[in-house]
């Protein structure tokens, strides 16, 4: 009885139940031993199986592009040479909507190496290209990143897939490390010289996105405009400078309204724009959340005209037939979507259908070319190198960057012409590069 | 109009992952925080079996009960019971979270996919506001499971013996309660209603590999409202945070959904620590 005294309820409990049913205290303990080491020896080999599962998906792989063209002589001379170390993190691991996206910019950065490397390599030497997945994450890009840095394989530039936090969290490390960088995941100093001296945003910026919509607004004869915007930082930042932009530009803003990502329903939000009657909604919606917006207007009955920025452009959802999308439905019928002209499939667009073929080539496309800036980061790289004469003066590399001839000369597909400047190493993306379409199918990245 | 058949729509969303929560809570006085990511499950089963292969709404319906009341009891044998210490259970059950989001996304991708309902999918005048088919049967069907859950708790034995537990465990196992078969019972059995509500919840949100995350919070805030371990609760919770959230984002602005309700939230717990609903047990000490 003291015995039993000391044992916690749990037990002492488990314990007069034996008793009643005939077993010794030994029995018992040893019973309950071999439960305890069966159910141990389960739950361990369960965790190592995802464990083995997540460490092999985490796992960074080493590209070797020149070898997807076949051997040339151009390629064995190429190989001989002490190779060019470019890397591309990417949040291939991520989830959701982030892993495509980055699967796709990942590509086209493999792509790009490929491109480059058929055309002769830079300054004559190949180029190797290492993916690391980050899983979107800021505190697994920094830590990978850090590793690099320390390691004997600093590469010559590194690119990102974003999102922008990544960037955000990546940027200083490659500034202080002075390596040259070409990034998608815009951040409020991203694109700062004086900060980030020797980055160079790919993704064009709000204002260039807004200059487009200011355009197309005024070109379709609307006067009064509403927002709805997402609760991200992008979609804040959307939201909060396209109210700006247009008011500049003389147009009256209705409403602006923001949802929360994780809302089920923005019905409310849009019967608050409605009811302040505008002729068009600028939208800013990525995944499920164009999906509810989208029930939203028909819940509503509202005959509005919606033109969708390049998030929406992004979204499966409406390039998908059904079962598997809204395309060709109802609930698209007023919408309109902003996407880059590399975005739309023209047959005649030599350079950007060569492009998507390499992309093919080297891995998958799993969203739209909005995603595929990463295919001229090496375009642009090659000309600066080419310009120097050098790879070694990252602060020369940087310079010519700026230059316009360098950024024709590189050739550029997804972007036209990037624009950058000694005071912005954001590309200013002209009207003229952008489309407003209706949606259709997304085939190889580009709409149909 | 419109507005409340919206918000009433979402809250009931909202109070079928509470019903979940508050299940496991009772059975094991714990949370299961895997219960919206057993529900997104529930949904891609939902989409497969009608949307992709036309198979009947009923037959759909069964299966995904079924194949998620598996999913619930290998989380259960793999992630509950082998866990000693109590706390543990919410690192375990969010993992388990992680790994079904991450199957999903594996399986079917990021991206959203439309689950059709079977009552049809066009919107419909009612009560002077318009509302989708599937949004009306969300409401209904959390009216009759509230009201048929606690009926059964109060008259059939197992529901006895479940309340029982929920009280003192220890004492339903001296007197003859099984109470680990209770618990994994109660816990599959959850499993098996977000199966079921596939169908139901699939056409209202999307299918979608988020959808977990998005459910989770707003679950446990429903729960925090009603008050932990109490049906009738659940019901009032889904229905507060569902129309503070319209009528927030309607009146104020979007940016003021979240905030109001926390804000209500916050209220209602200065005022009734345990939730408007939950039963105060008085102990010796």
């Amino acid at each position: 009885m003291y015995t039993l005294c000391i044992l916690n309820h749990e037990t002492q409990a488990r314990i007069r139940i034996s008793l009643r049913n005939g077993l010794s205290l030994k029995e018992e303990k040893e019973g309950q031993m071999q439960r305890i080491r069966g159910k141990s020896a389960i739950a361990a080999l369960t965790a190592s199986v995802f464990m083995l599962a997540g460490c092999a998906g985490a796992a960074t792989e080493e590209e070797d592009a020149s070898t997807s063209d076949g051997s040339s002589q151009e390629e064995t001379e190429l190989a001989n040479e002490d190779p060019i170390r470019v890397v591309v993190f990417g949040g291939i691991g991520a989830e959701g909507i982030l892993a495509n996206n980055a699967t796709t910019s990942v590509t086209a950065a493999k792509a790009s190496v490929e491109a480059v490397n058929a055309a002769g390599g830079i300054l004559g030497r190949e180029v190797v290209i290492e993916v690391i997945d980050d899983t979107a994450d800021p505190t697994v890009a920094v830590t990978r990143l850090r590793e690099l840095m320390a390691s004997d394989e600093r590469p010559q530039v590194v690119m990102n897939s974003g999102p922008s936090t990544v960037a955000d969290a990546m940027l200083p490390i490659l500034t202080e490390e002075k390596v040259l960088s070409f990034n998608i995941g815009p951040t409020p100093t991203s694109g700062d010289p004086a900060v980030s001296p020797y980055n160079f945003d790919l993704s064009a910026s709000v204002p260039d996105y807004l200059g487009s919509f200011v355009n197309e607004v005024g070109a379709r004869g609307y006067e009064n405009v509403a927002i709805l915007h997402g609760s991200s930082a992008y979609g804040e930042l959307f939201g909060s400078q396209s109210e700006e932009k247009l008011v500049e530009a003389g147009f009256t803003v209705t409403g602006n309204q923001g949802y929360d990502n994780a809302a089920l329903d923005m019905t409310a939000q849009l019967e608050s724009l409605r009811a302040t009657n505008p002729e068009v909604l600028i939208l800013d919606a990525y995944g499920a959340p164009l999906g509810y917006v989208l029930q939203g207007v028909e819940r509503l009955g509202w005959d509005i005209p919606i033109m969708g920025n390049t998030s929406v452009a992004a979204t499966g959802l409406v390039t998908s037939e059904p079962p598997n999308g809204v395309l060709g439905t109802d609930q698209v019928a007023n919408l309109t979507m902003q996407v880059f002209k590399s975005t739309k499939y023209d047959a005649s667009a030599t350079g950007v259908n060569e492009a998507v073929d390499r992309m093919m080539a080297a891995g998958d496309i799993l969203s739209s070319l909005i995603l595929a800036y990463n295919y001229d980061a090496m375009l642009l790289m090659k000309a600066a190198a080419e310009s120097v004469g050098s790879l070694d003066d990252v602060d020369a590399l940087a310079a010519a960057l700026l230059e316009e001839p360098v950024q024709k000369a590189a050739n550029t597909q997804m972007i036209s012409w990037y624009r950058f400047t000694a005071d912005s190493h954001t590309p200013h993306v002209a009207p003229e590069d952008f489309l407003f379409i209706s949606p259709g199918p997304l085939v190889k990245g580009q709409y149909q | 109009m419109t507005i409340i058949l919206s918000g009433l729509a979402s809250g009931a969303v909202y109070a079928l992952v509470a019903i979940g929560y508050n299940i496991v809570f009772l059975s094991q006085k714990t949370f299961n925080f895997a219960q919206a990511s057993l529900m997104m499950l529930g949904t891609f089963v939902a989409f497969v079996g009608v949307a992709v292969y036309e198979l009947p709404w009923w037959l759909v319906t069964i299966a995904a009960g079924i194949l998620i009341g598996l999913v619930a009891a290998f989380q259960e044998f793999v992630g509950i019971r082998t866990v000693k210490e109590h706390y543990n259970l919410l690192v375990t059950t969010l993992g388990a979270s992680i790994i079904m989001e991450g199957v999903a996304q594996l399986i079917w991708g990021g991206e959203p996919r439309p689950v059709p309902f079977f009552l049809g999918s066009d919107v419909l005048d009612f009560l002077g506001g318009r509302v989708y088919p599937v949004e009306i049967a969300l409401v209904v069907v959390v009216v009759l499971l509230v009201v048929a859950l606690k009926q059964y708790g109060q008259r059939s034995m197992t529901g006895i013996a479940l309340l029982g537990m929920s009280e003192d465990s220890e004492a339903a196992q001296l007197r003859g309660v099984n109470v680990k078969r209770f618990a994994f019972a109660a816990f599959v059995f959850t499993g098996i209603l977000s199966g079921l509500l596939g169908t139901f919840i699939g056409p209202k949100t999307y299918a979608v590999a988020t959808l977990g995350v998005a459910l989770a919070i707003k679950g446990f805030v429903v729960l925090a409202i009603g008050g932990f371990g109490s049906m009738g609760g659940v019901l009032v919770g889904g229905l507060i945070v569902g129309l503070t959230e319209a009528l927030a984002a309607r009146w104020i602005g979007g940016d003021f959904a979240n905030l109001s309700v926390f804000f209500i939230l916050i209220l209602i717990l200065m005022v009734k620590p345990t939730g408007l609903f939950a039963r105060v047990r008085e102990r010796t000490v």
